[in-house]
């Protein structure tokens, strides 16, 4: 690995992940917002707040959302979109994330690295677009192949063992879709390191998956699964928190935001890893 | 002294007193486990009841000075509910920081009730009827072929007259013919609710054979004189069987019987799917006698369920080689001949008997609380039977403490698979069925809820043998609260879910679900009554439950449950009314309490709390022309030091129960003030040295009939507590729903 290879470590741009946290945090907030203005309205005067929501049983909660359901399925319906929209567009931050972290020794700087990120953006689209369609295209032959698995067994194996083997028989597939994803952040990192277009980037990206499918894949994989158990963990802290304010508030609010945090450095880390095996044409030629 | 609570995973309680010197303050500190303290300052008094409080009860002592406080000490029972917090922020500093080191040691959610127990009998169970008064034998053979899905029945019915008035006939159900066209009252009355689809393959019974024996030993045909059905209506499941002559009071006559049975695809808790069987309703069942001499007898309604006399039934079950039982009743003989497996049932004091039949039962045996318990699961179905089992080791000894002893050896739980879920949640003398997929998660408790549901109604319809038709109330109603009851006692707060830090009760669900139609219908009345299978579902469960549940919580735990105790042990294999059950409540709780249950079950009672108004103004010395010691004095308004205004507290609906309203102020400070509900409102002026920040009424949320909960509080204007958490916690939702999305 050439050392302009090796500058591409996320641990060297906190603060370009913190942008990315940043930009994320920044859309949670626009998207919840519809579902806390409609709490504020409900228990904003009394005088814990919105704490009796959060009190273990839920019953107040529960009393809300029953009341209130039409708006409550209005938030849920309003915010949706909205995240979509984000997905789309959080291409660009992601992007200038991988523009920063590829720099090579010379960090572009926020106003670099947002250029960078726009002009990768129609790139990055159609890459978008092809592995999301690739990947739904696997997940429902997965589904399917689980449903007939299942459907074929059940009088045989009964109910549990039938939906077991279905589960086994949807597992390829779902290692397939992992495989596409990872192959995706790949061509995003040609995109980025050859500023290839969206087939060159495709081609460039299964090319590097296929020199070595289980480093890359143990490398996607290890950091997809840490970035999960703080979900977990910290879930089950947060009831025993929850219902409170002040510093346990800001405690619980820690926590959530490291756990934010860290997925956000995980993959960065992963991406990271992307750019390193995609190095610049010229450095490949040379390296040869 | 009712049964201890199982102890909730997390702090216990724990309190001391400290014992003041001559001269000084006296101080409580209530530690409430290591994580929370609450500092009480009951300064200048001499008289401390240091034992804790009920709950419902209300304390007047004087709050101290030192810093914010609470009326009253906290008890485990507060901190169960929620009730309480630690006020100080230091404190709060303190306890949230153990918080975290506390949650981090302990696991996550409840504990699969080992060792937990029901505690202290609070009656004399020795003291129990051991049995009840034999009406009705059934010794019947039961011959299963599972191909054919048939059953095909034998036996004798050994009747007696129990009532004062000689009868000329009797009445039979026949269930299974509910299921024998879409004629039948059960398919006709299309009100949703389970079993509302038409089965995929139909059932019925026929009758063969019903021949009296008379003393001589001759058989006298009854068959040809049956009225299977009534003119105009095609319904065939209430029959009646006119008689040679009269069967006098105390008279015993036996009846020879022979059927078959063709069992429907399973619907509505019987039938079959390949070779898995479910047989209930299965064998012709001689309707209730009163004691006036009038039958119970009816259709089989689509909400309805059932109604019988006790007596011992004696069923030897034929079934292929390879086929496991489950079945009322112990096995007293079982073995395999002719590559068949006959098992011989006997029970007495029970008035139903349901099997089970299938050769893909797994089972698992354990002996919990001197009974044999015996879970029959599919295979794969491991860890649900599992939790099945871990339910019962809880439930068995906690509801026969509550409720009087457990009075059958045995007892079964069938656990179907998913694609035969309706022969699921269902309650037979000794046998029930549970409910929930293999991939149930941790933390979701249906399979935990159905089955300790099911296991209540041993009691509830059981041993207390109500008209289920006439007054599904009385079981379903009931028992609904003693499945909350005991889910709270196991489970605490999250007993209905604990995932992911959100933990829902089984409590808040039922009063949640019964706001929607408490209005519509009276909760107590028949099933047909009922206008929809929602209605029912909402009232008859969720209703009952929750205003027993607001009843415990308002007057007091032991008194509601010690209510129900009594009324389930005096009328322990007898057949009560609703009468019977609001003496017993009026006799534990008083007139009051009673008037109120009756006007929450009959009269669609209902009730809402509503803080109308919360004031706050800078206090003010009095103003004016004063006429005092024969001088006139003119005094201006001015303001003093201090604050006053008043809260205004208004009750709405049907239903009187008495209340708290606690006021907040801008220091931290509390107040609470008791409201006996009487009246539409009450009004609360208040001094003090802070400003008020609002006020709550109900805040402990005993009240779980208020109709609404969001006009329980008012801020004084411009302040409150805003939504902090929600804002918290929905950004966090919504950051990792972006993630999962996001490139």
């Amino acid at each position: 690995m050439t050392s302009e290879q090796q500058d591409a470590r996320a641990r060297k741009h906190p603060l370009a992940i913190l942008g990315v946290w940043t930009w994320e945090t920044t859309l949670a907030w626009i998207a919840s917002w519809p579902a806390v203005s409609l709490v504020r309205a409900a228990y904003g005067s009394h005088p814990r707040g919105d704490a009796p929501l959060w009190t273990p049983g839920a019953h107040a909660l529960l009393d809300l959302l029953w009341r209130d359901m039409h708006g409550a399925s209005a938030t849920a319906r309003g915010a949706a979109p909205v995240l979509v929209v984000a997905a789309i567009a959080g291409l660009v931050p992601m992007a200038s994330l991988m523009v920063t972290m590829a720099g090579a020794g010379r960090t572009p700087g926020l106003v670099g690295s947002v250029a960078g990120g726009l002009r990768a953006f129609l790139a990055m689209a159609l890459l978008l677009a092809i592995a999301t369609a690739a990947e739904a295209l696997a997940l429902g032959a997965g589904a399917f192949a689980a449903y007939l698995a299942e459907a074929w067994t059940h009088a045989g194996l009964g109910e549990a063992r039938a939906q077991q083997l279905g589960a086994a028989v949807a597992l390829p597939f779902l290692v397939l879709v992992a495989a596409m994803g990872v192959t995706h952040d790949l061509a995003r990192a040609a995109v980025v390191r050859r500023s290839a277009g969206g087939a060159r980037a495709l081609v460039a990206g299964a090319a590097a998956f296929r020199a070595d499918p289980v480093s890359l894949g143990w490398s996607w994989a290890w950091r997809a699964t840490a970035s999960m158990a703080p979900v977990v963990l910290v879930g089950a802290l947060a009831d025993r928190l929850g219902g409170h304010g002040g510093a346990t508030l800001v405690l619980l609010a820690l926590l959530h935001q490291g756990v934010v945090f860290g997925r956000v450095a995980l993959r960065a880390s992963w991406l990271a890893v992307a750019l390193r095996r995609l190095a610049p044409a010229h450095l490949d030629a040379s390296a040869r | 002294m009712r049964p201890e609570r199982a102890p909730e995973r997390g702090p216990s309680a724990a309190r001391h007193d400290e014992a003041a010197r001559p001269g000084q303050k006296r101080c409580r500190t209530v530690r409430l486990g290591r994580a929370r303290v609450v500092h009480i300052d009951a300064a200048g008094r001499d008289e401390l009841d240091p034992a804790p409080l009920e709950r419902g009860a209300h304390d007047p002592r004087r709050v101290g000075r030192h810093g914010p406080r609470i009326e009253r000490p906290g008890t485990a029972d507060d901190l169960r509910h929620g009730r309480i917090r630690a006020d100080d922020s230091r404190v709060r500093t303190l306890t949230s920081a153990l918080a975290v080191v506390l949650a981090l040691a302990t696991s996550s959610t409840g504990h699969d009730g080992r060792g937990a127990t029901a505690g202290p009998v609070p009656f004399d169970d020795a003291a129990l009827p051991q049995h009840a008064a034999d009406v009705v034998d059934y010794t019947l053979r039961a011959s299963l072929d599972p191909t054919a899905h048939m059953v095909h029945g034998a036996g004798t019915i050994r009747w007696r007259n129990a009532s004062t008035t000689a009868v000329h006939e009797i009445w039979l159900h026949l269930y299974l013919n509910a299921f024998k066209n879409d004629r039948s009252a059960f398919l006709r009355e299309r009100v949703g609710g389970r079993g509302s689809q038409a089965p995929e393959d139909w059932g019925w019974i026929d009758l063969r054979t019903l021949a009296l024996r008379d003393p001589g030993g001759r058989t006298i045909d009854l068959l040809g004189g049956i009225e299977l059905r009534r003119p105009g209506d095609d319904d065939e499941t209430d029959a009646r069987v006119p008689l040679p002559r009269d069967v006098a009071p105390g008279q015993t006559v036996e009846i020879d019987v022979a059927f078959d049975d063709r069992m429907p695809a399973v619907v509505e808790r019987t039938g079959y799917r390949g070779t898995f069987h479910m047989v209930g309703q299965w064998f012709p069942k001689v309707a209730r006698l009163e004691p006036d001499g009038t039958w119970a007898h009816f259709p089989f309604h689509h909400l309805a369920e059932f109604y019988a006399d006790f007596g011992t039934y004696d069923v030897t079950l034929d079934v292929p080689a390879g086929y496991i039982i489950g079945a009322t009743g112990p096995t007293v003989d079982a073995r395999t001949e002719g590559g068949r497996r006959i098992e011989r049932h006997v029970q007495g004091d029970i008035h139903d008997f349901a099997w089970t039949a299938w050769d893909r039962w797994r089972a698992s045996r354990e002996r919990i609380d001197g009974v044999d318990v015996t879970v029959l699961a599919p295979p794969g179905f491991g860890d649900i039977a599992e939790r099945d089992m871990a339910a019962l080791r809880f439930a068995l000894p906690y509801e026969s403490a509550m409720y009087g002893r457990y009075p059958y050896p045995v007892l079964t739980v069938v656990h179907p698979q998913e694609d035969a879920g309706e022969a699921g949640g269902m309650e037979y003398p000794t046998l029930i069925t549970s409910a929930g997929p293999w991939a149930t998660p941790a933390g979701v408790f249906l399979p935990e809820i159905v089955t300790v549901h099911e296991l209540g109604h041993q009691w509830f319809y059981g041993l207390v043998a109500t008209n289920e038709a006439a007054w599904p109330v009385l079981d379903e109603g009931l028992n609904q609260f003693a499945e909350v009851d005991a889910m709270a006692r196991w489970r605490g707060e999250g007993s209905a879910a604990d995932v992911l830090g959100l933990r829902v009760s089984d409590a808040a669900i039922q009063a949640v679900s019964s706001n929607g139609a408490v209005h519509d219908e009276p909760v107590a009345q028949p099933a047909a009554a009922f206008s929809s299978g929602a209605n029912y579902g909402r009232l008859v469960y969720s209703r009952t439950a929750a205003v027993l549940e607001t009843l415990a919580r308002v007057y007091g735990d032991d008194a509601v449950t010690g209510a129900l105790g009594l009324y389930a042990r005096r009328f322990r294999f007898e057949h009560p009314g609703p009468d019977q059950l609001i003496g017993v409540f009026a006799e534990v709780l008083g007139d009051r309490v009673a008037a109120t249950l009756r006007a929450a079950l009959f009269d669609r009672g209902w009730v809402d709390y509503v803080v109308e108004s919360a004031t706050s103004r800078r206090g003010t010395a009095a103003a004016g022309v004063f006429d005092e010691s024969g001088k006139r004095e003119t005094r201006p308004s001015r303001d003093e030091t201090g604050w006053e205004g008043s809260v205004l507290v208004a009750r709405r609906g049907t239903l009187e129960l008495p209340v708290d309203i606690e006021l907040s102020f801008e220091d931290g400070s509390a107040r609470r003030e008791r409201w006996d509900g009487e009246g539409s409102s009450t009004r609360i002026a208040w001094h003090g040295a802070s400003a008020l920040r609002g006020a709550v009424v109900d805040p402990d949320d005993r009240v779980m009939i208020d109709m609404n909960l969001e006009n329980n509080h008012a801020g004084v204007e411009g302040r409150g507590g805003g939504a902090p958490l929600t804002l918290e916690r929905a950004t966090y939702w919504a950051q990792l729903a972006l993630q999962a999305v996001s490139p």
